[in-house]
This record gives C-alpha cells, structure tokens and sequence, in this order.
C-alpha cells in the first residue's frame, strides 16, 4: 500500500512536472492554417465556436487508420450538434488524397506535412508520435490531448459535456 | 519461493498500473537506436537496436549516401515477420536486434570519408507510430572504424536527456521490460517497494537476532535516537553491500544470475542455511572467527564512535548471510539490471531495495528495541523456528537439483521435527495458556501433513500437493492429462509454432520442481471448459527441470526466469503481448483467456 501510495505521488509529481495551459495551447492550435487536399490555405480560427476535434494522423501509421472509423461515425451522429472533426495528415497528398475518399473521410483533412510534427510538440505531443489528438470546447480552450488511439467510448465521454 | 513470485509480479502490476494514464514511450532515437560501420571497403553494416515494444516496418527503410559517387544497395534486406495489416494487406516488420550489411560501391575518386542517410519508419506495441525519421552517419573509410550517429540532424530527433537505461533488445517486451522504460528514478523507487516486500519475507529474519545481539548490550541506557542510528549503521552497512552487487551485476551483465542458478552454487548456499539452522538449535554459537573479532574491536575501539563502524560491518556481513534466500527474486532483479548494462542504475537500485529491506529492522531500532521482546526462554523457541524456516529454504534450494522422492523425504522429515519442536507429542498440561495450545494445535497439523508426505512418498507418489493420491485406488476417475508436445530448445519451438498451421499456440514452461505448474495441471487443464477450449489450440510444453542452456535460452527469449509461465501465439505465430499467464490461474479465469487467444 505505502509503495502504490509513492509511485501514485511521483506520478503525480511528474505530470506536474510540466504544465499546459488549456487556453494559450487553445490559441496556438487555432493560429495555425494548413493546405487541405485542394490546396487552398484553411486557417483553423474558421472553426472557433465549435467543438473542435484536431487528429493528427498517417496513412502508414496503422493506429490512427484504426481509429478514424470511428471519427467518421462521430462527425455524422454529433456534427449537427457543433462537433467538428479536422484530420491533420503528416502524409503525402497522392496517398492521403485516395485514402480519404475510399474509407469515405466525411470531415475536413488537411495536409500537415513533417513540419507539423513540431507543432504537435507543442500542444502536447512531447514525443512527437501519431496519433495524437486534441479536443478545444467551444470557448478555444484544450480539453485533453490525446497520445495513441482515441477509444469511441473515451471520445463520446469527453465531447457529451462539450455539447 | 512462490508468495516471492506473486510479490514481484504484483509489484509490477502496480507499476503498470501508475502509469496506465499516459503511455510512456521511449524517444525515437532510444527506441529505434542507429549505428553504423564499415565492415570491408564494399560492406556497410547498419545496426538498428530496436527497443522491447517497438517495431520497424521493413519497407519503409531507406539508405543513401553523400556525396552521390558513394553508392548503397539496401534492397536486399532480410525478411521480417509478418504482420496483419487491414490496409495494406501483410507487412513485414522487424523487432529486436537488427544489422543489415549493405553492398557499397564507389564510382570515380575515392572519398575518405562519407555521410550515410538511413530512413526508417517504426512504431510503438502500445498503439502509436513515429514519423518516418532520418538518421546520418559519418563513415571515415580508413581502418573501418564504427561511426557514431550524429544527432538533431532530423527535425524529429530531440537531443538525448538523462541517462535512460540502455535495454537490451533480445528480450521482449513483457511487464518487467515496461518498467525498464521509465525513468532511473521510477525504477529506483520500485525497487525501494520491492525491498520492502522482501522485509515481509523470513529472509530478514536472520538479522533480527544479530541486531536484538547489537542493541542488547545496551541494555535500558539504550535511547530511541542511539537505537536508530545504531541500526542505521547496520542497514547501510547491508545496502551498501548489496548496492556492490547492484553494480557488480551491471556491469556483468547476466552472468551473474546465471551463476545463482548453477548446481554447485545453489548446494553451496543450501549447505550455509543447514549451517546456519544447527546453530539456531543451539549446536554452537555463530560468531566470528575471535582473532578477526578482537582485531575488529581493537580497531572500533580506536575509532571515535567506532561502535558503529562494527555495526556497519555487521550490515555488511549479514548482507552475505540474507543474500542466498532472497537469491530466487534477486536472480530475477539482477537479471534485468544485467541488461540495462548500467552499473550505476544497478547499484542505486539494489542500494534502494536494500533500504527498503531493512525499514523493518530500522523500526526496532528506533523503537530502541521495544519491539524486540526482552530475551528470555521464548527466544529459544524463536531461534527454533527460524532453524526450521532456514533448513526448509535449503531444502528448497536444492529440490530442483534432486529427485522429487529426494526433497519430499526431506519436507516430511522437517514437518515431524517441526512438530515435535512445537510439543505436538507432549501432553498439554493442566490450564496451559492459549498460546500453548495454539503451538500444540499447529505442531499436530505439522505433524499429520509430515506424515501424510512419508506415507505418500513411501507408496510411490511424487507429487508434493497429493501425496496420497496414490491411495486413492482406481475408485477415483483419472482426469485425462493435456497432451502437451514437448519443446526443448529454441528450434524446435520455431518448428512447432510453424506447424501449428493456423491455430494459435500456447507454449507451458514447465519444471518438476514447480509447485504451480502442478496445480495448473492438477486443477486448471482438466476443467472441461478449459480442455474444450485447448482442443482448438496447438499446446507446446518445454521442461526446464533440467535447466540446460537451450533451456534457458528459452526462458531468456521469453524473459522469463523460470516456470510457471504460459506464453499464447497467435495464428501467425507472433506471441499474444499482454496475455501471459504467470502464477496460478483458476479455470474460470483461465477459460476467459483462451477465449481471448482463439478470438
């Protein structure tokens, strides 16, 4: 008991080890703009007010193309309800272009490129790894970030009290 | 031996658990550890250390060099093994150690020197992937020397942080691995807890008596503060020992543990603890030698305070003495500090582990021995029990090395003696108090179960938990025994996985000398719902009873450090993470795991 007690504590400890400000990380996702699969730039701010719903992800990284299923079926049952899922692909365009329109993506996915692995860094993603997601309520701030694959149950427990 | 197994594998559940928040992962470059060098003026060997729990993807690899006129051929790289994909159909992935030699030419001027690209792409078992990465090496022609890697050349490699524990990637990925993942400070503080678990064992016992022989003296002018320190010397004293082997074994690597399972040190060690039990019954008294005695006080005696350096001492020579019956778990401990390959990290976590030890005896120090009852006839009969507890940590000791009818003669010797030491025989007098009944209550117990194992092994039976079975005559129904196919070396158990055609595998380590195997066999296999169950499944056996080295290359590639464990294959033949049975698993519970292998 004395040992679970002092490992819970250094966890603790640890995590607090290196805090995140829900609203200034809120605000360095909705600053950034990527290229969607047209090639026009899509500045994040145009979803500002929504539950917005940020997942970075691959087409060689098969857990992310696990769980993006699942987002699909979030985006059609919640979308009406102000939930907006954005797909960040740190991908080649030939092969995220295909992928999306054969698994049917029903929300917008932009092309994130390498580069866009730093700004995961940034917002939480401390080593750099796919698939990584962040969900921002509707006043702009970070609910959670997520490292590795986003269960449907764990995802509808933490958008029901966004909506 | 087996509440030690139980104690360490819940230890490593806890830690499992603290953790289950965020993953931990390794960053890329510890995960996916790079190297390269030249083998000949036309070979280049890349070496990928791929971590426990990680993996690369074999087409994702790509090689190149600068300047241009150098040229690579990575297209011949050995075959992985297969894994499903849903999207890309099946793909080839490789774990472990990886060195791949790469055919180099040159074209025009020869270069002194060039720059190796290597792209790889790999992911972590826990469900996440890392971008695909690219690592340079310098390559300096003359004399082929091994060139390190040079960092922050890709945007994905952070610098290196800390000293992170540099795991071997033979094994794979199991709980105790985990825990090498995270930092040196976790493993330290697990190591503490584990230590404290050990106090609750009768290893510690034998220090009670040494150190109750270090605060009596002092009689009632002992304070509560002269108490804890003074037993704060002998604990560091056995810490700081212990902390040598730490580093011993970090540096050995797992030679260390490999001697604790040989034969001839086992017998040495069983032979202390009869030593050690004859003089708890009072054969003779157990000091040091008296010239090295009366040096050791003409030295202390000069010293100021010198009291404790003798006490320190003490600690240390009773490190030695605890040392052979905790050896069991500590094998295990010091097998995987042996693969970190850091003495540091060995040395503070069995300093750690030894603190945590000697929390206990630090306690009866402070409490300026209070709570070590006054000496009286009572201690005898506390030595007593000790002797017995000792002679059966020998007799364990050694029953792997022995015929089974060997150690069981030996436990039903003990149990009689045992007995007759608790007054099993004698007639409890008149209004005796409770105590004593209790003692005659349990000697009686003792003594019918040592004489139920003398009956059972005298009629020809060998099993340790029903050795009267074979007194049960044809009357009882013989539960049909698993057929299990017996694998005793690495290749053959490659044979038999490629075999299994796809059906998933479940491999058995088994040893006659162990206990839970037994009951695994006697209770959990014959249950109808787990035989239904192991019908759809290929069921391998291996028998370490023998410890031989292909068996222990078994265990080692399991890491695993002996039976019980059951390891499940899927029907690709790639070991099921995760699903490991370790210990004893009633047929319900174990019902429920095949269900998730066959699925």
């Amino acid at each position: 008991m004395l040992f679970a007690g002092a490992v819970y504590l250094f966890y603790q400890w640890q995590a607090g080890a290196r805090p995140l400000d829900p609203v200034a990380v809120g605000q360095i996702v909705l600053a950034a703009s990527f290229a969607g699969l047209d090639d026009q730039p899509q500045p994040l701010e145009q979803w500002r007010g929504k539950v917005l719903v940020v997942n970075f992800w691959a087409t060689w990284c098969a857990p992310c193309r696990e769980e993006i299923p699942g987002f699909i079926k979030f985006q059609d049952q919640y979308g009406a309800r102000g939930v907006q899922f954005v797909g960040l692909a740190i991908d080649g365009k030939e092969r995220v272009g295909p992928y999306a329109r054969e698994i049917g993506i029903n929300y917008p996915v932009l092309l994130g490129g390498l580069q866009s692995m730093d700004f995961a860094r940034q917002v939480g993603n401390s080593r750099g790894v796919l698939p990584f997601t962040v969900v921002i309520d509707r006043k702009g701030s970070v609910v959670t970030t997520k490292i590795g694959v986003l269960r449907p149950e764990k995802l509808e427990s933490l958008l029901k009290p966004l909506l | 031996m087996l509440p030690l197994r139980l104690i360490l594998a819940m230890l490593l559940l806890l830690a499992c658990a603290a953790r289950a928040g965020e993953p931990e992962l390794l960053e890329p470059e510890k995960a996916f550890r790079f190297s390269a060098r030249l083998l000949a003026p036309d070979r280049l060997e890349v070496r990928y250390e791929i971590a426990p729990g990680y993996y690369m993807y074999r087409e994702k690899f790509r090689f190149g060099a600068e300047p241009a006129s150098v040229t690579l051929d990575g297209s011949q790289l050995p075959p992985g093994k297969i894994k499903k994909d849903e999207f890309f159909g099946d793909v080839q992935i490789y774990r472990g150690d990886m060195r791949f030699v790469l055919p180099l030419r040159m074209t025009g001027e020869p270069v002194p020197r060039f720059t190796l690209n290597a792209t790889s792409q790999g992911c972590a078992d826990i469900g996440v992937c890392y971008p695909p990465q690219e690592q340079k090496a310098e390559i300096t022609r003359t004399g082929f020397s091994t060139a390190a890697p040079v960092a922050g050349l890709s945007p994905f490699l952070q610098p290196a942080t800390g000293a992170a524990p540099r795991g071997k990637p033979q094994s794979e990925d199991t709980l105790i691995a985990e825990l090498f993942k995270g930092s040196f400070w976790t493993l330290v503080a697990s190591f503490f807890g584990f230590g404290l678990l050990l106090a609750l064992t009768p290893c510690v016992f034998p220090m009670i008596p040494i150190l109750s022989g270090i605060l009596v003296p002092h009689g009632e002018h002992l304070t509560h503060a002269r108490g804890f320190a003074l037993s704060l010397a002998y604990v560091l004293g056995m810490a700081i020992t212990y902390a040598f082997a730490g580093v011993a074994a970090g540096l050995l690597g797992t030679l260390l543990s490999s001697a604790l399972q040989n034969p001839w040190v086992l017998s040495g060690f069983a032979v202390v603890f009869v030593l050690l039990a004859l003089s708890m019954f009072g054969f003779y008294e157990l000091q040091l030698p008296s010239a090295l005695q009366s040096r050791l006080a003409v030295t202390t005696n000069k010293l100021h305070g010198g009291h404790f350096a003798s006490v320190f001492v003490m600690g240390a020579l009773s490190a030695l003495i605890v040392g052979p019956c905790v050896a069991a778990p500590l094998a295990g401990a010091l097998l995987y500090i042996g693969q970190s390959g850091d003495g540091v990290l060995g040395g503070a976590a069995l300093f750690a582990m030894a603190l945590g030890m000697g929390v206990p005896l630090l306690a009866v120090g402070a409490s300026a021995g209070a709570l070590l009852p006054k000496a009286g006839p009572w201690m005898e009969t506390v030595k007593r029990f000790f002797g017995m507890v000792l002679l059966g940590v020998a007799i364990y000791l050694v029953s792997p090395l022995l015929p089974a009818v060997v150690p069981m003669l030996a436990w039903a010797a003990l149990l009689i003696v045992f007995a007759v030491y608790l007054h099993a025989l004698d007639p409890l007098p008149h209004g005796a108090p409770g105590y004593r009944k209790l003692f005659k209550g349990v000697g009686v117990i003792s003594l019918l179960a040592g004489v139920a194992l003398l009956i059972g092994v005298l009629s020809g039976s060998r099993d340790l938990l029903q050795p009267l079975s074979g007194l049960r005559g044809a009357a009882a129904p013989a539960a049909q025994p698993v057929l299990f196919q017996r694998v005793s070396d690495l290749s053959q158990l490659e044979g038999a996985i490629a075999r299994a055609a796809g059906k998933p595998v479940m491999l058995d380590f088994y040893a006659d000398w162990c206990v839970t195997c037994k009951e695994m066999e006697a209770f959990t296999f014959t249950d109808p719902a787990v035989r239904k169950r192991l019908d759809g499944m290929v069921t391998l056996q291996a028998d370490v009873t023998a410890n031989l080295d292909a068996h222990k290359a078994l265990l080692k590639r399991y890491a695993l450090f002996g039976p019980p464990g059951i390891v499940f294959f899927d029907r690709q033949g790639n070991e099921i993470k995760g699903l490991r049975v370790i210990g004893f698993q009633p047929a319900d519970k174990f019902a429920a795991i095949l269900d998730l292998v066959l699925n």
